[in-house]
């Protein structure tokens, strides 16, 4: 079954990556007039469609982590991003902590304690149960 | 207060069953017995001790109207007790498994009962009049992984399965000679033993603890993953929901009417889920007592301590007082609740159950109470 997905993913592939280079045009002009949550809605997005793709993974995640390494107030973010989003924002989290790299392990950490304040342990074992829509 | 009563009975409890008359209590306390404790002038006493299995067991189920007590273990073995004068006999049950028995239930009618094994089987057992024994029947087929939970629909034929692989399924457990047809709906090909009438595939993480509600129309089942599913007009188009919910996962549940599901798990302290008038079911509040972790307070949980040193390697401060813990000091459990039993007759809405967990306590619980939970 993972076969017949990869082989129609190829063709979506492209669609996929011409459709996060929007996103990222759009996201940079959010930036610049200053709304960076905006910014952070667009990219989350759509990023669970139809990627098992890593290069999909990889652009879907520059895109998020600009917008992340944008966020100044997190409290005002957190408080106007809709819960649905809290799950995969937690998954972006942890790939940011895996990087390893210094100001964005520092950017992320800062989100997860209020992200966990406000959504719970268990948005926390919802990004460690998922092995399927991983990011 | 929900909570009626609150016995320490061992170190910890792997699952517990209730007499009939609710007088006595059956429960493992983590070793290869079952000890069975009647209440006596308000102090329990130990009354008989089981001792046949060389495993832990997993799984115990009194029926009501047979009185008799089914075990299921980790040897692979199932026994069923019959009560004959003041001694508890046993009857092997050859269960034809070659991996941990995990769960075991009686069928409504008291004339089957379900095994759930680590052998991605279940095991269907029936009495034989002729040859005064229990016969195993397997459905071997469908399971990817472990049987976790089993849980018997009221018309004592469909039986829902939850695993490890993630997916709840529904199968006919139909014997001729044991059951009787029902004429009246199910088309022929439903009433074969093994049939799987419905495969759920809501979850991406471990099942647990599936029940059906009192009418049968609605399933609910837990994923290892903070999430509850409730699967009305289970059928061939079922209508799932998914509820995410803020804390730690959930083992077991209850259905105390069509519309209200009490859960337990690894918080401690019993949730307590209702399906609102459009029928969307959601999260209500905690049954037990909560109380918060304040800020400025000492980080009393391990749980805090743990976030403190995590966040507070981050140059940008420390603030991990408003991490909100629901693992209270004075909870009721202060271990994972691994089984919840309703309390009163099979079949009947009960408003009082019971809860067991890895701290060694039975907790009894009663909604009487509780004003906003009944209004639901």
């Amino acid at each position: 079954m993972a076969g017949a997905e990869g082989f129609v993913e190829s063709d979506n592939a492209e669609a996929i990556i011409t459709r996060i280079e929007h996103k990222t045009r759009k996201i940079e002009s959010l930036l610049k007039q200053f709304k960076p949550v905006e910014a952070l809605k667009t990219a989350l997005e759509g990023t669970y469609a139809m990627t098992s793709d890593e290069r999909c993974k990889s652009a879907h995640w520059i895109v998020v982590h600009r917008a992340i390494m944008a966020i100044k107030d997190v409290d005002g973010m957190l408080s106007s991003l809709d819960p649905e989003y809290y799950d995969i924002l937690m998954k972006y989290l942890y790939r940011g902590l895996a990087t390893g790299d210094r100001p964005t392990c520092d950017q992320c950490l800062r989100i997860h304690e209020k992200l966990t304040e406000r959504a719970g342990h268990g948005c926390i074992l919802r990004f460690l149960t998922d092995t399927v829509n991983t990011v | 207060m929900a909570v009626i009563a609150v016995h320490q009975f061992a170190q910890c409890i792997t699952c517990h069953a209730w007499s009939p008359d609710q007088s006595m209590v059956a429960f493992c306390p983590n070793n290869n017995e079952v000890h069975i404790y009647r209440l006596v002038e308000d102090k329990w006493e130990k009354v008989h001790v089981l001792e046949k299995h060389d495993q832990v067991i997993s799984g115990i189920d009194w029926s009501a109207r047979s009185n008799r007590i089914v075990t299921a273990s980790h040897d692979r073995n199932s026994y069923v007790w019959n009560l004959e004068g003041s001694e508890w006999v046993p009857t092997l049950v050859i269960l034809r498994l070659n991996r941990a028995a995990l769960c075991v239930q009686w069928s409504p009618k008291e004339n089957k009962f379900a095994v759930g094994s680590g052998a991605k089987t279940v095991c269907i057992c029936y009495y034989e009049q002729e040859n005064n024994w229990w016969v195993s029947k397997l459905i071997r087929k469908r399971h990817d992984s472990s049987v976790t939970s089993v849980s018997w629909h009221p018309n004592n034929i469909l039986l829902a399965t939850t695993s490890t692989d993630g997916k709840c399924r529904v199968f006919s457990t139909f014997i001729k000679g044991v059951d009787a047809k029902d004429s009246k709906k199910g088309t022929s090909s439903d009433l074969k033993f093994g049939e799987l009438i419905v495969q759920l595939d809501l979850s991406s993480s471990w099942t647990f603890g599936v029940k059906w509600s009192p009418s049968g129309n609605t399933l609910a089942y837990v994923g290892h993953n903070s999430m509850i599913y409730f699967v009305d007009d289970v059928g061939p188009s079922p209508l799932a929901q998914n509820v995410v919910f803020r804390d730690l996962p959930l083992r077991d549940v209850l259905f105390v009417s069509e519309k209200t599901v009490i859960g337990v798990g690894f918080d401690c302290n019993p949730m307590v889920f209702a399906a609102d008038e459009r029928g969307v079911w959601g999260f209500i509040r905690y049954l037990g007592e909560r109380k918060t972790v304040s800020s400025g307070s000492t980080y009393g949980s391990q749980f805090s301590e743990a976030f403190g040193k995590f966040y507070g390697q981050s140059k940008h401060g420390v603030s991990n007082d408003a991490v909100e813990t629901s693992k209270t000091r004075g909870a009721v459990h202060d271990n994972c609740i691994n089984s919840i039993i309703p309390l009163g007759q099979h079949g009947i809405l009960t408003r009082r159950f019971s809860t067991s967990g890895l701290d060694g306590r039975i907790v009894l619980w009663d909604l009487e109470n509780e004003q906003d939970l009944l209004e639901l």
